[in-house]
């Protein structure tokens, strides 16, 4: 047998022990960024539709430069100003859903708490923030 | 020459940097009057070669963190300065700083703990009537934290179709605010606006909300 067959065979003999380990162990690897807790991903937000009112969680300048259509911003900082405003958009069919600039930062986790600590219900975060949606297709 | 791979993985390997810690955690208390906490955190080179950290990044916006000098000699010291502005923050907060050092493969973490007195919770900020509903009292609930020796002075609204009234418990620590429109047949709103006799210095104001709509 050659030396190429004999590898070929313990690459054949190892793939297939690693392929079913990975579907069925149950510590298998994740094949995706975990979410924490609170957050969803993209793909299931916009899944939501319409009934969805989005909040910006950045500085004010980063809105002025781009946002999600239709989001509002609040911050922990303007609370009194901004939160009334939150409110004259919000109502109780919509799900809340809060971003920041990316996974790294912790507005939007702060800001989604603040929220449901004034009694707003059903708050996400989006999973990866902004940078999630600039690379959404 | 069997020895080759070893010496290589030797000469990879960074020499780590030898910078001590005074601590690497800071715990602090506020008051609701104090705006911001600046936390030392300092170091001593204490091995034989030169430090030299590359940069410092924060967990937040609301923190800042800088050095005078970014090379340290052997044994000498230096500090990093932190700067959190809490910025309508209270409650437990938690802040790191990451410290990247040449040559380190990973950024030293320090952390920075403050508990933000909140001297008045609420719950919740605000109350909805629909156009049509019965203009039945709605109730915004007042406590004042344990520890904090603050009294809720009064409620007022802003819009005279929107009455608040304030009820105090008997152990002066948590207030009802009963708020009533006097229909629902339009769109209103109206802001309440509730003031405290604390800090002394500067008593706190909070606002709570209603609409109809």
């Amino acid at each position: 047998m050659s030396a190429v067959r004999q590898a070929a065979l313990i690459l054949v003999a190892a793939v297939i022990p690693a392929l079913l380990t990975g579907a069925f162990h149950h510590n298998r690897p994740a094949w995706s960024e975990p979410v924490a807790p609170g957050e969803e991903r993209l793909e299931t937000i916009l899944g939501w539709g319409s009934a969805v009112l989005w909040v910006d969680a950045r500085s004010e300048k980063e809105y002025a430069e781009d946002h999600v259509p239709n989001a509002i911003r609040l911050s922990l900082e303007d609370w009194d100003i901004l939160f009334p405003h939150f409110l004259d958009s919000w109502d109780q069919k919509k799900k809340v859903v809060v971003y920041c600039s990316s996974t790294s930062c912790q507005l939007s986790h702060e800001v989604a708490e603040r929220l449901e600590q004034s009694g707003i219900p059903s708050v996400y975060v989006l999973h990866g923030g902004w940078e999630a949606w600039k690379t959404r297709k | 020459m069997r020895n080759f791979p070893l010496l290589l993985l030797l000469l990879a390997t960074p020499a780590l940097a030898d910078l001590e810690w005074e601590t690497r955690e800071q715990t602090f208390h506020a008051k609701a009057s104090e705006k911001q906490v600046v936390a030392k955190y300092r170091f001593t080179n204490s091995g034989a070669q030169p430090v030299k950290i590359e940069n410092v990044k924060t967990s937040c916006g609301c923190t800042t963190a800088g050095l005078k000098k970014t090379e340290y000699s052997p044994g000498e010291s230096g500090e990093i300065e932190a700067r959190f502005d809490f910025g309508g923050r209270t409650g437990k907060q938690e802040k790191g700083i990451a410290v990247s050092i040449a040559g380190e493969p990973l950024p030293t973490i320090l952390r920075l703990v403050v508990d933000i007195e909140e001297p008045l919770k609420m719950q919740p900020q605000f109350v909805i009537w629909k156009i049509g509903d019965k203009p039945k009292a709605q109730i915004i609930r007042l406590t004042v934290a344990d520890d904090v020796p603050a009294k809720v002075l009064s409620v007022e609204s802003d819009n005279p179709m929107i009455k608040a009234e304030l009820t105090p418990s008997e152990n002066g620590k948590s207030y009802e605010v009963q708020i009533t429109p006097s229909d629902t047949v339009r769109p209103a709103s109206a802001t309440l606006i509730i003031r405290t006799d604390y800090p002394a210095d500067n008593p706190e104001v909070r606002y709570a909300y209603a609409r109809i709509r």
